[in-house]
This record gives C-alpha cells, structure tokens and sequence, in this order.
C-alpha cells in the first residue's frame, strides 16, 4: 500500500502524442479541400475562356 | 466535374462516424495502463498510422506494377494519392513514437531498427514527391515514380520485420518480442479492442482519403488539358 505509487503522470504526453497525429492529417484534408476549390475556381474560368 | 459520387459521400460520413467512436474508445472506453499511464493511450493511433502509411506504401507500388503493365496514367494518379497520404501518415506516426517514447524510454530518439528502419521508409517516399516534382514529361515522369515506388516498397516489410530480425528497444505487439523491450504492456481486452477499431478506422480514413484525392488529382488533370488547349489556339 505504502509503496503503490499508481501509473505515472503523463497525460500531457498523451496531448502531446494525439496533436502530432491528428493536426498532419487535418493539414492534409485541409490542403486537399483547398486545393479542390481553387481548382474548380480555375476550371470555371478556363471553360468561359473557351466558350 | 461530376459532382461528388453518393457512395464517396456515405464513405466520408461513415469514416467520421467512425473516427468518433474511436476517438471514444481510445479515451474512454480503454482502460488507462497501470504503469505508463495515459500516455500508453498514444499507441493507438500511433501504430493505426504506421499501419496506413505501410499499405499507403505497398498500393503505391502495387499502382505502379499496374501502370508499367498497363500504360494507363489513372494507376499513376493512385501511386501519386497514396504516398502523399502515406508520408503525412507515416511522418505522424513517428512524431507521436517519439513523444511516447520521452517518458517511457526516457529520450525521444534512439538508434533503434525500427525508428530508424521507419524513418528511411519515409524519407524514401519524400524523395519520390521529389522525384515527380523534377521530371516534366508524365510518360518519363511515370515509369520512374513506378520504378521508384516499386523499388522503395522493400523498406514496407523490412521496417515492419525489424523488430522481429534484430535486437530492438520497441515493443512487440503482435507475436513475442525481445524480453528487452521497454514499454511493452499486456492488453486486456478493451485495449485489443480499441486497437483493432483504430486499426479499422484507420483503413477507412486511407479510403476516403484517397478516393478524394484521387478526384483532386483528376480535376487537376482536366485543368492542365484545357489550359494546354487554350494555350495551342
């Protein structure tokens, strides 16, 4: 009892560890929405161009 | 361009439901480990990320054999989605190792096989981006990132084997592992769980991932044609 000291206190870690995983992969999805839209952007002004 | 597919629609929504749940079940329905703590919580999502960026790997060179064999530049644009997807993966994976490993190793970096087996993996697929990027001519560029991605797939299994073939500080979790391992832990089954519904969600995220930047890449295509068009008129 005296002894028990319970797990270690890395909770911050864990903050820490999720941030490096999900904040890439949201830059990622971002950047594909981004580029989608000023493609289509493009794509509508291109297809005036050659009407 | 079509407008989105209705089953790319369902897909996506299926994903993010799925994402929450495990998201839930990471945080919540997982036990938190006894000796290392909430952090252990990492290893989730940590090996589910490795695990996308490895098939993100294995599909690209699977494309390529497909687009040498074949010619058709579609198989050329899957290689292109997946090691886009499989480096931003791959490179969180690692990152997030690295935090787990500062209060369990007691450093973020070790000259481990599998660290550093994983971080060649990666640098090897950054190169390919790089390569693409140097070579204007799509047939030429092409058949070299086929070449490349075909050739740099050895890295997928020996990373994955490296713990296995040498001796390494990372932990096993599948099968038995060197009794040196630090920050190996027994899973009850909550924990297996979990991991198996990240591995899964994972998988889904990849799909959807690619399917969408697959229909990026094919807008991207339809752009530079009509600008090719109206350039020669």
């Amino acid at each position: 009892m005296f002894f028990d000291t319970g797990p270690a206190d890395t909770f911050n870690y864990m903050l820490l560890g999720y941030a490096v995983i999900l904040v890439p992969i949201a830059l990622l999805i971002l950047s594909i929405f981004t580029r989608f839209r000023q493609l289509k952007r493009d794509l509508v002004m291109l297809e005036e161009m050659d009407a | 361009m079509k407008p989105m597919p209705k089953t790319l629609k369902a897909l996506t929504w299926f994903t993010v439901a799925m994402f929450v749940a495990a998201l839930y079940m990471v945080f919540i329905y997982a036990p938190r480990e006894a000796v290392m703590g909430d952090v252990q919580r990492v290893f989730y999502f940590h090996v589910s990320s490795l695990w996308v960026g490895m098939l993100a790997f294995l599909i690209t060179a699977v494309a390529g054999g497909i687009f040498l064999a074949s010619g058709k530049h579609s198989w050329d644009q899957v290689a292109l989605a997946s090691v886009e997807i499989g480096v931003v993966f791959t490179l969180g994976g690692t990152i997030a190792g690295a935090v787990w490993a500062r209060p369990i190793w007691n450093t973020w970096w070790t000259w481990d096989p599998r660290l550093v087996t994983t971080t060649i993996m990666e640098l090897i697929y950054v190169a390919y981006l790089m390569l693409r990027q140097g070579i204007d001519d799509p047939d030429r560029r092409a058949r070299f990132a086929a070449v490349y991605g075909i050739v740099g797939a050895i890295s997928v299994p020996i990373t994955f084997l490296s713990i296995r073939l040498y001796r390494s500080i990372h932990p096993v979790v599948v099968g038995s592992g060197d009794p040196t391992a630090t920050g190996s832990f027994d899973m009850t089954t909550r924990m297996t769980q979990a991991f198996m519904f990240s591995l899964l969600t994972f998988t889904f995220v990849y799909g959807s991932l690619l399917w969408h930047r697959l229909r990026l890449q094919r807008l991207n295509e339809k752009v530079e044609l009509l600008k090719i068009k109206l350039l020669s008129d």
